[in-house]
């Protein structure tokens, strides 16, 4: 040892010795890299639902909640002066209201909000609103998309209700198939508080066949629907998803009938848009029909009705430019009924459908697709009364739409639809037909995610919030 | 006819004794007479003024006797000269006159017959041309003036016209020519001024008596000015001469103003005194503020002693109307003043009083080489020095790097939070809550940079770089003596790869004890090292700056604490006191964090965090980062920038002389990686565990490099070698320059930080509402409440709002409905702020709140509102106790600071007064 120390290099020696154990022990004590761990949202039961049917007025409301495992709660159906509770899950509430009733708030808190559905669905034999008319009741929002005909093709209302506390201002923006219709009469509308206002859209924009709607708060809230009443029959135009560069419009039935396709490009740049219809039998692009061209700001219109007419169906579009797009198909018969699809979102949390029949005249239908990868779902009725039926269990291959006719109750039932977990994602729409003198009354409605269950997202305090993340 | 009696008092003078007699004897007008009087010297003075006067002519007194006692007791004996207009010449042994000095000062008496006293100019006797007086007035603050600039060169520009004479209101008695009658019927200098102020209080006393004083130009004497620039020991007295000059000057002006105006003088004098103890107080010098009080005390509590020095000058004061023109002007306070903030800038002692003669200067100021330099201009004085240049030259690197960083909007990022509000939220933050003590320092810092406290954090991060080498070479000047090594370490420390690091993650916590190391190291030396007063002075200051660097970065302690542990076992047997200067230094920043280390016990890990915004790092440090001292994580250059550093000090390992200290400064190293291995697995970036390391690295091979001197003296391949090892050695340096220049210093700290609070929310926010911003990150959203403005530093460090809230935030991100938003509202949130980039599903879900209304939406950022009640949260009630312990920690950092303050009054060590070879000393 001394004669190390007294060696000129001992002392080199031992300090090298020394950082090689250093290095050994952060060699050593060094851990494995680790996989970032990415917290998954957390599913959680929505807790308070707010929905607006828009114009019930002759029409058969209908609410429910699937049955929950939940604990307490209440829905509240401001029906007119003496609101209704209804406090048990499972049970349908369904009621045909008097002509000319405001349009009407459902409410429903605690355990009733998980899955709260509301719809109202108007059947006219006669007159100039003949025909199945039916609209899920929606939910306020700020910004809300529709696409359909356009004034000129009929007579097109827009209903708008503010059921919040605050004021909210209205803005529209009408695009045609010539392109964005600049209207005086398109902003500043101001719904007070509990204010309800229906607005004739002919007013607005007179001249446009088809038209894309986009109505946008600058503040607050607001429940919007439109209803299209055309030489081709009634109904109420479903709510679109925002502009997107992939849009899914499901719900096309199997039975016969026109079906045409609207597709708006709202940006600034004109689209091409690629179409793929998902069949029965696998996902083809039709022939001729493979793209649309949109320009900026316009509304392209695709008659699909050879090639989808007959079988049921999924329209997939995909662009490079964000679009919305909607589809309109024609009932047979010499006086024909329209019905409404539209770009919807898919159901990975379950959708449910508020008013289904089947009698020996109505038939409803519903239209699964899983136009990405094969899916599972379990389709649940609850009929109004009686004992439900076992559950059905339906398997989608992948790039294939199936449909089924839902044989349920005769006065009536929802439909709950749930994909298995690990299932792609499906998108789906229930559409009614009612044979009638005359010719077929139909209505569809694209499958809405159910509010059953919402995504919580991982969140943590992070006093470094109040930085740009580091791009 | 004259007749001239000299008479030279000598005490321990020596050194310029011979100089001083051979200049008396050698005078073109001889003297008549010459005296000595040796004061007790021990030097073999009485010698010296035996051999030139004759034994018989050397009057020997006491040591403790002053100087106007010795030359009363030599004009007591000396027989009149019969016939003859008799004259004394009053010459200090550390005085040495021109040879025509008497002559040119009896020419002088004879032009001007009514004249009683004659000085000459005094020069330096240093530094030749530097002229000291030309006779002195007094200030009414009692100060005595010369009315020469510092340092004056006497180029004949005081040299009075046309006859060489002034008309002044004293003379210094060095070179005194005195009447003898005159001394006679005055009295002569005042016995009871044994050392300062004597000549003054005669001077005036003769002026008082109708005579005239004249300092004549013409004739010239050197002097050593030695008692009052500490150059002996004064045996007149035992207080220091500082001390004495004022007392001295406050009596000579009490004794001899009328007594109206005396009073008028003595209060205003009673509370210039006051004003100057309190600026010399903030100052740190309490021992110039101990002496000022003593002066002034010593005059008001001897009434008596005045009372009889007044009496005995009644006369004088008859003819005060005679002196008062004489007095200097009023103006000259703000001459002085100036001086005073001229000489701060240039390191001088920042009260020191300039004065030329009595005035004593700091002693520092005067040391070496110093004492001959010969330029004047503040600036290049300051430029000489290598550390102004290094200073330099790191702030250009360190602003070239930075230049991203220097202009544009709010400066954060990293770990720093955008820094918005000034001194005051600091403060009102510190005292209303309990806020992390760093707040304290930072608000100390920005209300010294007039209150902006962006200020203060740029000076601190982006000047990490410069100040920190600046520290490091000055506080390693009591240890590395060889000034090129100094340099080096001071270079390669400022730009270790922890400082880039610093700066570029925004680690101002890291940045402040990055900057104190080398001060801690130096202060620890002190106290392991230093006899005993300044050993404890240095616990002190050691407590209380490792107190500040403790509130930014705990884990400082952790180490300073094991060194200390480390160092009590090695000196705790060795030195006395050492184990209780290393309890002060210590224990004191126990005491002084107290409750908010509390806290930090109760969550240990918090150990690991400094100040600011928690920022984790890799725990994947690679192990060759850490050995060659890169912390890694933004700003840290390549691994080899250091290699140079870590080469030569591998080297040093092989000077046999200096291996034991290299390898201590290997064995600091090693400590400091194997406690950054640690630390950094934990998640912690171990910049300050590095920066230890690279101390001892440092120092130890600073300790060592005057080797490098050796070599390259002696020639040959040695000198090759030499000239490598600088290479190898400096390459460190530059590298890590050059690189962060091209790198430049942006790491996650910007300069262009949007304010995240939008400002509709700022504006229509009310005291106690919040915004709660949320952001999309990359795992699910973040959130932060801003509190009606940008959190102030430390802010980020509260109780976080807990789990109940984030629950809260979470539902409503979800957008499940119920009633989270509500409950948020509750907790005092009137905004919601959403910045770029919006998630769709975030967007839906607070569009869908119905208690919340949007206010503005854009591509840049969403503001919500909450329509419903905000109760406004309160401000958290400050526990009775807080407002208590904040007086409490104010009056302990004051107890601490004066504890630690220089005290310059013992163990100075006298000035040892090298006479330089290369000055031919003028033949006298």
């Amino acid at each position: 040892m001394r004669r190390l120390i007294e060696n000129r290099f001992g002392m080199l020696a031992l300090v090298l010795i020394a950082l090689g154990a250093v290095y050994g022990v952060a060699f050593v004590s060094r851990p494995a890299p680790a996989a970032p761990v990415k917290a998954e949202p957390v599913r959680a039961p929505i807790a308070a639902v707010s929905t607006v049917c828009p114009d019930p007025g002759g029409a058969t409301v209908t609410a429910v909640t699937p049955p929950n495992a939940g604990g307490a709660g209440q829905t509240l159906i401001e029906d007119g002066d003496e609101p209704v509770t209804v406090e048990e899950p499972g049970k349908l509430w369904q009621k045909t209201m008097a002509a000319g009733t405001d349009p009407m708030r459902v409410h429903a808190t605690g355990a009733m909000a998980t899955g709260l559905e509301a719809a109202q669905t108007r059947r006219a034999l006669t007159g100039a609103a003949r025909g199945l008319a039916g609209v899920r009741c929606v939910d306020p929002g700020a910004d809300v998309w529709f696409v359909g005909p356009g004034p000129a093709a009929g007579d097109l209302k827009l209903h708008l209700a503010n059921v919040e506390s605050a004021p909210a201002d209205v803005a529209l923006v009408v695009y045609s198939g010539e392109g964005q219709v600049i209207a005086d009469r398109a902003s500043g509308m101001l719904l007070k508080p509990g204010e309800h206002r229906v607005v004739d859209l002919k007013k607005v924009a007179p001249s446009p066949l088809v038209m894309a709607l986009n109505v946008s708060t600058g503040r607050g809230r607001v429940a919007a629907a439109v209803e299209a009443a055309t030489s081709e029959g009634v109904d109420w135009l479903p709510q679109t998803t925002r502009p997107a560069k992939r849009v899914v419009v499901p719900g096309l039935p199997g039975s016969a009938g026109r079906r045409e396709l609207y597709v708006a490009a709202p940006g600034e740049s004109d689209a091409v848009v690629n179409v793929k219809a998902v069949l029965k039998d696998g996902s083809y692009a039709l022939e001729n029909r493979e793209t649309v061209e949109v320009p900026a700001g316009s509304v392209a219109t695709l008659d699909l009705s050879t090639g989808v007419t007959g079988q049921p169906a999924a329209i997939v579009l995909t662009s490079e430019i964000p679009v919305v797009a909607g589809l309109k198909m024609v009932g047979t018969g010499s006086r024909t009924d329209v019905a409404f699809t539209a770009g919807a979102p898919s159901i990975d949390l379950g959708s449910v459908v508020a008013d289904a029949r089947s009698t020996k005249d109505v038939t409803s239908r519903l239209i699964l697709s899983a136009p990405d990868a094969a899916a599972d779902v379990t389709v649940t009725l609850l009929p109004r009364e009686g004992k439900a039926p076992k559950p059905i269990e339906v398997a989608i291959p992948a790039a294939r739409t199936k449909e089924i006719i839902l044989k349920g109750p005769a006065k009536g039932f929802s439909v709950v639809v749930t994909p298995k977990t690990g299932s792609g994602p499906v998108y789906g729409g229930r559409v009614m037909e009612e044979r009638a003198p005359g010719g077929q009354l139909v209505t569809a409605q694209p499958l809405a995610v159910a509010r059953t269950w919402t995504l919580v997202p991982p969140v943590a305090e992070e006093p470094s919030a109040v930085f740009a993340q580091p791009s | 006819m004259h007749s001239v009696t000299a008479i030279v008092v000598a005490h321990d003078g020596s050194r310029w004794l011979r100089d001083t007699l051979r200049a008396v004897l050698a005078q073109t007008r001889p003297v008549d007479r010459g005296v000595g009087v040796d004061n007790g010297s021990r030097d073999g003075s009485r010698d010296l003024l035996g051999e030139a006067f004759g034994k018989h002519s050397v009057v020997q007194m006491p040591r403790g006797s002053g100087f106007a006692e010795a030359v009363h007791e030599v004009v007591r004996r000396l027989p009149k000269a019969p016939g003859d207009t008799e004259w004394i010449w009053l010459i200090h042994d550390d005085c040495a006159p021109d040879a025509r000095a008497l002559e040119f000062l009896l020419h002088a008496a004879d032009e001007y017959p009514e004249t009683a006293v004659l000085g000459p100019k005094l020069r330096d006797w240093l530094d030749r041309k530097l002229l000291l007086e030309v006779g002195v007035t007094v200030a009414r603050s009692g100060r005595r003036e010369t009315g020469l600039e510092a340092r004056e060169y006497d180029q004949g520009q005081h040299d009075a016209e046309p006859r060489g004479v002034r008309d002044v209101l004293a003379v210094s008695s060095a070179g005194m020519l005195i009447r003898r009658d005159v001394w006679d019927e005055i009295g002569g200098l005042d016995a009871r001024l044994p050392l300062f102020r004597d000549d003054l209080d005669f001077c005036w006393r003769t002026r008082a008596a109708g005579h005239r004083v004249l300092a004549v130009t013409s004739a010239v004497a050197w002097h050593a000015e030695a008692s009052s620039k500490r150059r002996r020991r004064i045996a007149a007295s035992d207080d220091h001469p500082r001390r004495l000059a004022r007392r001295y000057s406050l009596f000579v002006l009490m004794a001899n103003l009328p007594f109206w105006t005396m009073l008028w003088s003595l209060l205003r004098n009673t509370v210039g005194s006051l004003i100057r103890t309190v600026l010399f107080l903030v100052a740190k010098q309490p021992a110039h503020a101990v002496d000022e009080l003593a002066a002034i005390g010593s005059v008001l509590f001897h009434p008596l002693r005045l009372r009889r020095a007044r009496k005995a000058r009644k006369a004088s004061r008859a003819g005060y109307q005679l002196v008062k023109p004489m007095f200097s002007p009023p103006s000259l306070a703000f001459r002085r003043a100036w001086e005073m903030v001229q000489n701060q800038l240039s390191g001088g002692g920042p009260m020191d009083s300039a004065g030329r003669h009595h005035a004593v200067q700091q002693p520092g100021a005067e040391e070496g080489d110093e004492l001959l330099n010969d330029d004047d201009g503040f600036l290049r004085r300051a430029f000489a020095s290598p550390g102004v240049r290094l200073f330099v030259l790191l702030t250009a690197v360190a602003l070239a790097a930075e230049r991203e960083l220097l202009t544009g909007g709010l400066l954060g990022g990293g770990a720093l939070v955008p820094v918005a509000g000034g001194a005051s939220d600091l403060w009102a933050f510190y005292i209303g809550e309990q806020a992390p003590p760093y707040v304290a320092v930072l608000a100390v810092l920005s209300t010294i940079t007039f209150g902006k406290t962006w200020l203060a954090v740029s000076i601190l991060l982006l000047g990490c770089v410069p100040l920190s080498g600046l520290s490091a070479y000055l506080a390693t000047k009591s240890f590395v003596t060889y000034r090129p090594a100094r340099v080096w370490m001071a270079a390669t420390y400022a730009l270790l790869p922890v400082a880039t690091g610093v700066v570029a993650s925004g680690r101002i916590g890291s940045a402040v004890v990055f900057i104190l190391l080398p001060v801690y190291a130096s202060l620890a030396t002190k106290v392991l090292a230093d006899t005993r007063k300044p050993a404890r002075r240095a616990a002190w200051g050691l407590g209380l700056l490792l107190a500040v660097g403790t509130a930014f970065a705990p884990i400082l302690y952790v180490f300073v604490a094991v060194l200390g542990l480390l160092a009590a076992v090695s000196f705790g047997g060795v030195r006395r006191g050492v184990g209780g200067n290393l309890l002060i230094a210590l224990g004191a920043p126990l005491i002084l964090l107290g409750p908010w280390l509390a806290t930090i016990v109760q969550d240990p890990m918090r150990i690991l965090r400094e100040a600011g915004l928690p920022m984790t790092s890799s725990p994947r440090l690679a192990p060759e980062a850490l050995l060659t001292l890169n912390p890694g994580g933004p700003g840290a250059p390549p691994i080899w920038a250091t290699a140079g550093l870590l080469a030569v000090a591998l080297g040093a390992l092989l000077l046999r002389r200096h291996q034991f200290i290299v390898a201590v400064g290997w064995g600091v190293a090693i400590v400091g990686v194997l406690a950054a291995t640690v630390v950094s697995r934990m998640s912690t970036w171990p910049g300050v565990p590095l920066a230890f390391a690279a101390t001892g690295l440092l120092v130890s091979t600073a300790l060592a490099a005057h080797r490098v001197a050796e070599f390259r003296k002696a020639g040959g391949f040695r000198k090759a070698g030499a000239f490598l090892i600088v290479l190898v050695a400096f390459a460190t340096p530059v590298a890590a320059a050059t690189l962060w220049i091209m790198d430049r210093a942006d790491g996650p700290l910007r300069r262009d930080v949007r304010s995240p609070l939008p400002a509709i929310a700022e504006a229509q926010s009310k005291p106690g509402e919040g915004t709660l911003l949320i952001r999309t990150a990359d795992a699910g959203l973040t959130y932060t409440v801003l509190r009606g403005r940008i959190p102030v530093i430390g802010e980020s460090e509260r109780a976080a709002y807990g789990s109940d809230f984030t629950d809260a935030v979470a539902g409503l991100a979800s957008g499940r409905g119920g009633s989270d938003a509500a409950e948020l509202a509750g907790r005092g949130i009137a905004f919601v702020s959403v910045p770029a980039p919006i998630d769709p599903a975030l967007r839906r879900a607070l569009d869908s709140e119905p208690t919340m209304a949007r206010v503005t939406l854009t591509d840049r950022a969403g503001l919500w509102r909450m329509t419903g009640t905000v109760t406004p949260e309160r401000p958290p009630a400050g526990a009775s106790w807080h407002r208590w312990w904040l007086y409490g920690q104010g009056a302990l950092v004051v107890i601490v600071l004066i504890l630690a303050a220089p005290g310059a009054r013992t163990a100075e060590p006298e000035v040892v007064e090298e006479i330089p070879a290369d000055r031919e000393r003028v033949a006298v």
